[in-house]
Parts: C-alpha cells; sequence; structure tokens
C-alpha cells in the first residue's frame, strides 16, 4: 500500500509540475522552473551516495563537471548531438564514480569528505589547463531541436522532469531493495554491516557509479541549458555545495529531500538575487545564507524528515513503557537448566589462534571445538581477549598465527561478508540498529546474504522475526524499541542469514532481571532448533543457566575450558575472575 | 552615495507617470527609451561592475541634457540595471530576466568578464536584443551571432597590436630592442588567450626569445618562485598578467623586494587589473611606477571633461576602460536609435549593424562601424603607464596624456 501511495506521490508531483509549466509564458521563470529540476536531480544523485551510505561528498561536481564538459566538446568537436552525448556524459560520470571511488573508499569519515573535494578542484585545473576557460556549444540554426535547442523554454522543463522522475524513480528503487538497504546499514555502521554479510565496498562502488551517472547526466543537461561551459560554473565548488544544500535541507536518505529543497531554495535564491541584487547588491547572499542557517537549526534532519515527524507521526510504539511480554516470551523458566544434549560433529574447530597489536598479545595459542547444536559461552574478565576472538572468528582481524575450520574448511584471510555467507553470523556488543527503518527492515538487511531474491529475503526476515518472538513489532520503527527488544532484532538480524553459527558479543549486557530471561529462553529456542550459540558474556549469573560448556579466558589465553558445573567450581577461576561470592559457593 | 536605490519600483511610477500624463500629448512617440545594463553588482565582479554602471548613468545623463533622442522627439534614455551575479549560471538567469521581464529593451551593455558576456549573449541573441560590449574574448564573436557588438579589439588583436608598439617605445626611449622575453601568467581565459597570439605568433615576428613561461592558478599564494625565475634569467621585457589585484600585488612587491621592480625590469600586463584604483589600497605608487598595460581603451586626451566629472560625481581617480567604454555605449546606442528612427530592438540591431562610421570619440582607434561578426572595425588599444601613482594614457599618441618613458636598464 505505501508504495503505491508513494508512487502515486511521484506521479502527481510530475503532473503538477508540468501543467504549472505549461501554464508559465514568462522565459525566465520557465528557466528557473527548468533550474529547480536540474538542482533537485543533482541532489538526489549526492544524496544517492552520500545520503543513504553517510559518506559525505565535497566532490559531486566531479562528474557534473564532467558531464557538462562532455556535451559541449562533443558538440564542439564532433558535431554530437546532446541527445546522444548526454547519456555518454552519463556513462562516462558513471566510470568516472568507479575509478573516484576505488582509491577513496579506503577512506572514512571526515577524511573521505577531504578526498572528494580534491577531484573538481584537480579537474577544474587540469581543463583550465587544456585550454577550455570558455566552451560555448554553438548555436544551431538549422535544426535546432535535433540539438536540443528550443526558443519554448517549457520543452527544456519537460525534459528535466523526465530526468527528475526517472531518477525519483530509480532512488525509490534502490531504496526499497537490497541495494538501498545495504547503503543504509553501512551508514549506521560499516563494521556490522561487513559482518552481516553485506559486500561494503562492492556496494558503495554500485552507489558511486550509479551516483556519478545521474550527475554526469544531468551536468551534460547543464550545459545544454547554460550554453556556456567553464570550469568554475560546473566544476567549482558552489556545484558540489549546491547539491549537499539541497539534500540537507530538504532531507537526507529520501527520494523527497532533495526535489523540495531544490523547490525551496533554488527560487528564493533566485528572487532573493533579482529582486535585492540591483537594490542593495550582495544583501541577496547575506538572507539567503541566514535562512538556511535558521531552517537548519529549526530542521536539523531536513524539511522531510522534521515535517513527517511532525505531522505524519505513525502511532507511537509502546517504546516508552514496558512492552506486554509477547506470549511466545513466556517460557516457562526453571532455574534447573535441562539437560541439551549435543552432538558430536564438530562444526567450527579453532586451533592454535593468536593475534597481537604491537606488543600486546591479544590472543594467544587459544584452540577450542564448538560442536553442532551446543551453546559455548566464552567468559573472561575485560581486557581477556573476548571480542578479539570474535573478530578473528569473523574476519574483522586476520590472526598472526593458527587457523580456523568453518565445516572443515580453513577460513582464515577471508572476508567478514564471505564469512557470513559461510554461515557465520554476529551481533555486536554496543547495538546500532537502523533508527529510522521498521523492525522488519532492519532484519532484512541481514537476510539478504542467503536469499537469491528479495521475496525470498522478506521471507527469511520475516520468519527471523517470529523466531526471536517480535512479530508484534515488525513494523514498528527501531527506533522507538525498549533495549530488550533491540537485543532480540539484533539476534533476527543475524538469524535472517540464516547462519551456521552464531556469535553473540555481550547479548545480554544492559538488561534487566526479567529481561535477561526473555533473552536467554529466546537464545536456548534458537539452539534447540538447531543453530550454533557461541556466546561472550561477562555476568556470569546467567551464564550458567544457558551454556553448555564454558571457555574461560585471560589475558588472551585459555585458562579453563569446560563444562558450567566444573568451570563455576574451578578455584582457579572463581577466585580470579568471578569474585567471593561464587568463591564461596564453589568451596561449598 | 547615489544609488540606485529602488530601481523597479520607482521606475514603474515613473513610466507610468509618463504615460498617464505625456502619453495623451505624445501618443506614437515612447517617453523613454530603456537601455539595459547587465554588470556584476554582487560577488566578486562588483567593483567593476559598478564602475561600468558609473560610466552608463554619466552617458544617459549627457544625452538626455542635450535633448535626448532627436529622431524620437527628443525621448529620453533609461537605464536599466540587472546584477549578473558572480557565475555564470547566474548571469544566464539575469540575461533570462532581462529578456523576459524587460520585453522594451532596445538594447544592452555588459557583462564584464567575458565568460558572463558569453553567456548572457547566448540569451539575447535568441531574444534578438543587441549587446554591445567592452568584452574582448574572440570566442564572443565567433559564434556566428548577429546581435553582438564587440566594441573592443579582441584579445588576440590587442596583443598583436601592443607589443609591436612596445617594442619600438623601447627602441626609441632606451636606444636598444629588447631581445628576449619572460612570461608570468595567471591561467584565467583573457591571459591564456592573450599568451597564445603571443608565442604562436608574435615571438617570431618581432625576433623576441622567450626564456622562460610561468603559469599559476588563481589566487596566488607566494611569488618568490616565480620572481626568483624572472631574477635568475634577466629578460629584457617581463609580461606579467595577473587578473586579481592581490595576485598582481604579490607578484609587484616580489619584483620590488628582489630589486627588480620600478622598471629596473621593464614590466608589461595586458588587463586593466593592475591600473584599477584599488591597487593603490595594496601597494605604494613607487612599486607600481612605470609598470605599463595594454588595454582595450582609457581614458585619454579629449575627455579630461568626463574624467573631472567622473572625479566629482563619483570619487573615481581616474577613467578605466570599464567607465569609459560603457559611457561610449550610451553614446553608440543614441547614435543607433537616431538612425533607426523609431525605439525597437530590431531596429537598433540593424542600425547598429548599418552604422556610418563615425569618428570614434570614446573607444581607440578606428571608426564606429561593425563588421559583419560584430567586431568594431580598427578598434585598436591603449598604452597605460603608471607615472607618479596615476595610470595614466601613453599611447597612441593622439589620445596620450602623458609621455611614455622606460626604464633605463
Amino acid at each position: 500500500m505505501r508504495q503505491d501511495r508513494s508512487l502515486l506521490a511521484i506521479l502527481v508531483f510530475a503532473v503538477v509540475y508540468a501543467a504549472l509549466s505549461l501554464t508559465v509564458t514568462n522565459s525566465y521563470y520557465q528557466l528557473m522552473m527548468t533550474l529547480v529540476l536540474v538542482w533537485a536531480t543533482m541532489g538526489l544523485s549526492w544524496n544517492l551516495l552520500s545520503g543513504y551510505t553517510g559518506l559525505v561528498s565535497f566532490g559531486h561536481a566531479a562528474f557534473f563537471g564532467l558531464g557538462a564538459y562532455t556535451v559541449a566538446l562533443a558538440q564542439n568537436y564532433f558535431g554530437l548531438s546532446p541527445w546522444i552525448s548526454i547519456p555518454i556524459a552519463a556513462v562516462l560520470g558513471g566510470i568516472a564514480g568507479l575509478v573516484v571511488g576505488l582509491p577513496t573508499f579506503r577512506l572514512r569519515g571526515h577524511y573521505f569528505a577531504l578526498a572528494m573535494l580534491a577531484y573538481p578542484l584537480a579537474l577544474l585545473y587540469v581543463f583550465e589547463w587544456l585550454g577550455y576557460q570558455e566552451v560555448s556549444l554553438p548555436m544551431e540554426r538549422v535544426h535546432p531541436a535535433a540539438y536540443m535547442q528550443f526558443s519554448d523554454g517549457r520543452i527544456y522543463t519537460f525534459i528535466a522532469l523526465v530526468i527528475l522522475v526517472l531518477v525519483m524513480l530509480v532512488t525509490r528503487r534502490v531504496e526499497r531493495s537490497r541495494f538501498g538497504l545495504a547503503l543504509m546499514a553501512i551508514k549506521q555502521n560499516e563494521a556490522a554491516a561487513d559482518a552481516a554479510g553485506i559486500d561494503t565496498l562492492g556496494w558503495k562502488l554500485r552507489a558511486i557509479a550509479l551516483s556519478g551517472m545521474i550527475a554526469g547526466g544531468i551536468g551534460g543537461f547543464y550545459a545544454v541549458v547554460l550554453l556556456v561551459v567553464t570550469p568554475i560554473a560546473v566544476f567549482g565548488m558552489l556545484v558540489s555545495a549546491q547539491a549537499l544544500t539541497v539534500a540537507m535541507f530538504g532531507g537526507v536518505g529520501t527520494v523527497w529531500g532533495p526535489v523540495i529543497g531544490a523547490l525551496i531554495l533554488i527560487p528564493v535564491s533566485e528572487t532573493l538575487h533579482a529582486e535585492l541584487g540591483a537594490w542593495v547588491p550582495g544583501i541577496q547572499g547575506v538572507i539567503y545564507g541566514c535562512a538556511i542557517i535558521a531552517v537548519m537549526i529549526a530542521a536539523p534532519e531536513g524539511l522531510f524528515w522534521t515535517l513527517r515527524d511532525r505531522f505524519f507521526k505513525r502511532a507511537p510504539a509502546a517504546a516508552a513503557e514496558a512492552p506486554p511480554p509477547s506470549p511466545e516470551n513466556v517460557v516457562a523458566w526453571s532455574a534447573q537448566r535441562p539437560r541439551r544434549t549435543v552432538g558430536d560433529e564438530v562444526i567450527l574447530d579453532v586451533k592454535g589462534l593468536s593475534k597481537s597489536f604491537g606488543g600486546l598479545k591479544a590472543v594467544q595459542d587459544v584452540s577450542f571445538q564448538v560442536r553442532k547444536g551446543m551453546i559455548l559461552g566464552i567468559i573472561g574478565p575485560n581486557g581477556a581477549g573476548k571480542t578479539t576472538v570474535f573478530n578473528l572468528l569473523n574476519g574483522f582481524l586476520v590472526p598472526d598465527t593458527g587457523e580456523v575450520l568453518l565445516n572443515g574448511r580453513n577460513i582464515v584471510g577471508r572476508k567478514p561478508h564471505q564469512l557470513c555467507a559461510m554461515g557465520m553470523g554476529r551481533t555486536f556488543q554496543i547495538m546500532r540498529p537502523f533508527q529510522r527503518m521498521t523492525v522488519a527492515d532492519n532484519v532484512l538487511v541481514g537476510a539478504f546474504v542467503k536469499a537469491a531474491t528479495d521475496e525470498e529475503a522478506r521471507r527469511l526476515a520475516a520468519d527471523a522475526i517470529r523466531r526471536v518472538g517480535l512479530a508484534d513489532h515488525a513494523d514498528e520503527i527501531a527506533g522507538g524499541l525498549a533495549t530488550r527488544q533491540l537485543r532480540l532484532m539484533e539476534i533476527a538480524r543475524a538469524l535472517a542469514g540464516q547462519p551456521e553459527i552464531l556469535l553473540l558479543d555481550e547479548t545480554l549486557a544492559g538488561l534487566g532481571h526479567g529481561e535477561v530471561d526473555d533473552v536467554i529462553a529466546v537464545i536456548r529456542r534458537l539452539a534447540d532448533e538447531g543453530t550454533t550459540i557461541v556466546i561472550i558474556e561477562h555476568t556470569m549469573q546467567a551464564m550458567v543457566r544457558l551454556v553448555d560448556h564454558f571457555l574461560v579466558l585471560d589475558h588472551g589465553a585459555v585458562l579453563v575450558d569446560g563444562e558450567p558445573e566444573a568451570v563455576t567450581r574451578d578455584p582457579q577461576v572463581v577466585e580470579a575472575y568471578l569474585g567471593k561470592k561464587w568463591g564461596a559457593y564453589a568451596h561449598n | 552615495m547615489h544609488s540606485k536605490g529602488s530601481l523597479t519600483r520607482r521606475g514603474l511610477i515613473a513610466t507610468a507617470a509618463a504615460f498617464g500624463v505625456a502619453g495623451a500629448a505624445r501618443a506614437q512617440q515612447p517617453a523613454e527609451v530603456k537601455i539595459g545594463l547587465i554588470v556584476p553588482l554582487s560577488g566578486l565582479y562588483t567593483r567593476p561592475g559598478t564602475v561600468m554602471r558609473m560610466g552608463a548613468q554619466m552617458g544617459i545623463e549627457h544625452i538626455n541634457a542635450q535633448g535626448g533622442i532627436k529622431a524620437l522627439g527628443g525621448a529620453r534614455l533609461r537605464l536599466v540595471t540587472i546584477d549578473c551575479g558572480d557565475t555564470t549560471e547566474k548571469a544566464k538567469n539575469a540575461a533570462q530576466r532581462m529578456v523576459a521581464q524587460e520585453p522594451d529593451l532596445v538594447g544592452a551593455t555588459g557583462s564584464y568578464l567575458s565568460s558572463f558576456t558569453l553567456a548572457v549573449t547566448e540569451v539575447t541573441e535568441r531574444a534578438q536584443l543587441p549587446v554591445v560590449t567592452l568584452s574582448y574574448s574572440d570566442l564572443l564573436t565567433e559564434r556566428g551571432f548577429k546581435f553582438i557588438f564587440q566594441t573592443a579589439a579582441t584579445a588576440g588583436a590587442q596583443s598583436a597590436m601592443g607589443l609591436p608598439e612596445l617594442m619600438k617605445l623601447a627602441q626609441s626611449a632606451s636606444g636598444k630592442r629588447p631581445k628576449t622575453v619572460g612570461i608570468v601568467m595567471d591561467n584565467t581565459a583573457t591571459s591564456v588567450a592573450t599568451a597564445k597570439a603571443i608565442k604562436e605568433k608574435l615571438l617570431d615576428e618581432l625576433g623576441l626569445e622567450l626564456l622562460f613561461d610561468e603559469v599559476w592558478t588563481p589566487p596566488l599564494a607566494d611569488a618568490t618562485p616565480l620572481v626568483q625565475r624572472v631574477r635568475s634569467a634577466r629578460p629584457d621585457l617581463l609580461l606579467f598578467m595577473p587578473n586579481a589585484v592581490s595576485d598582481a600585488k604579490l607578484g609587484l612587491e616580489k619584483l620590488s623586494e628582489f630589486g627588480l621592480g620600478q622598471g629596473r625590469i621593464p614590466t608589461i600586463s595586458f588587463s586593466i587589473t593592475v591600473a584599477e584604483p584599488d591597487m593603490l589600497q595594496s601597494v605604494t605608487p613607487e612599486v607600481v611606477q612605470g609598470l605599463m598595460t595594454i588595454v582595450a581603451n582609457w581614458g585619454s586626451k579629449g575627455q579630461e571633461a568626463l574624467m573631472a566629472e567622473l572625479k566629482a560625481k563619483y570619487g573615481e581617480p581616474w577613467m578605466t576602460q570599464n567607465a569609459i567604454s560603457t559611457y561610449g555605449d550610451m553614446w553608440l546606442f543614441k547614435e543607433a536609435l537616431e538612425k533607426a528612427g523609431k525605439a525597437d530592438r530590431l531596429a537598433v540591431a540593424e542600425a547598429l549593424r548599418n552604422l556610418d562610421g563615425a569618428p570614434s570619440r570614446y573607444y581607440p582607434g578606428g571608426i564606429l562601424k561593425f563588421d559583419e561578426r560584430g567586431r568594431r572595425i580598427g578598434a585598436g588599444i591603449t598604452i597605460v603607464q603608471w607615472q607618479d601613482g596615476v595610470p595614466v594614457t601613453v599611447y597612441p599618441p593622439d589620445l596620450a596624456t602623458a609621455q611614455p618613458f622606460w626604464p633605463k636598464a
């Protein structure tokens, strides 16, 4: 339903805009109507990369300018019509995206933003050096339409509208597919996304290529509208800034944000310029700047999100209050842990694993085996190397020595997303839910690694949500969930990829007493259903009720490896790590 | 300051009043003829745009004071000012706004930077509005346009005319002919076009040896490496081509610091930047003393009254190309309007294409007539030299307000 409505919204927008354009006879207003669409498209291009992945680009002018110069030079030197050269410009923009992305995606955060800034600046100088300070598109007097030259400005608006609607549909499609979910997952937590089976570099490259294509294409069209291409006009800082401003102003990470931003900012800035420019020259810039600052303070996430939150707020989730326990979670819990039978098949075999960070030996010669269907608990004080072991297992870190056999295959050196595909799922100590996405979508991110189609992924996700008992909350926004539900959602996300072995990193941390019981019940049920589980924890109390086997780490080395009863009674363990209370228990 | 405050509203009222009161009496004749001035009045190029407006306002006042357009029954000219901003996109938008919202313009002048003029004339050409420009990029009049009229010699032509004159000047003043030359330039469109013409053709023709060719991208951060190059090579002539006052200041001060200033190495520029009044806010008169620049137009002999008026009215210490050319543009439009006999843009354009070739009073050299590309026939140049804190016209002799001096090396 929601999908149809949003499609309808785009269509209504296009029809209204086209109708409005038909009524405008003033060529100047018509030009404004075209430029609004140009900058909305450019904003969407920026949004596709930076809005969804969170990697802020200050360099989209590079693709835009390449597109503009492609069209201008193609017509000057080869007599090529923009009808042909704009698609070429789009392809070149896409290629430029890949060329830029490959080296630049090694960088993150501010470093990525700064590196992106360099590309248009470099290109600006290159084009100046090549002697293309001013390139004008020749006026075609014989067949103007064949060269996209029209005396009626409305035709430009229509062409721009077609481009914009296409880009909106593409963006919308990306947003709703595994592509968009992958990008949003990268934005929230790249490491978690990688662990959830997402090929982060691959998706980022696809995003920058698509974004570059859009920017290149619209840059080419811009050359047709402006008719004069200069390095400053197409590679200048203002171009990148304009793309960023309309997107940030309107709302990042949504189809409508850049469109809203352009619809407001372009006419306002131009009107200010036209009305005040000849009166108090320069005042337009001051007013414009102040207005943007005011709006950004009032609506820091952009107009779209702020308005949506204010006027279309979903029924408040049971978030604030404690949720009523869902029937599935109320599993009769006895303090007496029932014996579980675990098979002999070894699923994970870790041999002599070591990892040092400089002089610090974080993990030293750790060996253990995990049998199918078992719940293994790894305990130890802070700094014992528990999380490092997980990072070695799922490929975040490469061990210095040792090997890890998953179903008999050595997996050392493989990337996290590959390991995820091989059946290694994990959660994180620090939760990173995708706040604005629903529980279902959050879990969906994890399902793509195993699913061939989006349909299958949705089925896997729904299944995982049911298994952790969150079915009632599937359509709620993750931002409104309580800690217990978030923990379960994280487990569901890992489960959606149908792991053979699930690594849970301090899943019980931060939960109240009753909540711990709920989560433990879920984990046990998963184990009963056949999922092998390795869980890190330092709350011993809960762990003795959960695990089949303990691995105690200290200073990166295995201290004890044994049954819960034996481990909790081991004086060495008890005295050193578990404290007096358990020590007394052990000696009883 | 005399400003164009609330021009639009006042203009509307004035127009309405004119039609209301005088309309009945003189129904057939427009009471006012509107000329557009589309120049940068905000952003980086505000200053030259403002000076162009001064020139235009003075021109309009003088024409109106002398009885307006006689062929139109003494119709008065009115200036419509449009800010073309500081980017090509803004210039294009402004031009579109001008043609859409001022349909009764008969012509316009603008837009300082050739990139802006290029964009503006793409619009005006399609709207069939004649535009007179002082921009001198060759490209402007190479597009086969019918509604652009370039009053200045093109960039290529300017160096072709200017350099030989400088050589003669050097020979007559110092007794020896320069043999070597060095180029230090920024990479803006103007400089690149000028240098191209020099390197491809002129150096050979003049028998000059190019010792070095250094290019920087504005803004110039440090001129030391450039000037060290000059000092080690010691050319007879240095062509120094900045297009921003700040770059000019850095380069000239560094030359002075290295003991190469004040003409110890004769230094020539090709833009009005180094002769702008702003220069004196950045450098002392000693630093620029003797510096020469080849420009398309400058306040010259016979325009003393104009220069005095500009100074009295607007406080401009001297008359740059921006002021005198735009002033002249108003007279050019008057000429065309008298010839056209009606306030119609097509008629004015036609008149501009078929001018009689009267002597050119406000542009150096040539006549008031345009060739089929829209270039003024015989458009010449002026050479300006800083002498005691004022850039004065030293060439051509009939326009010179002072004698040139060639530094004794």
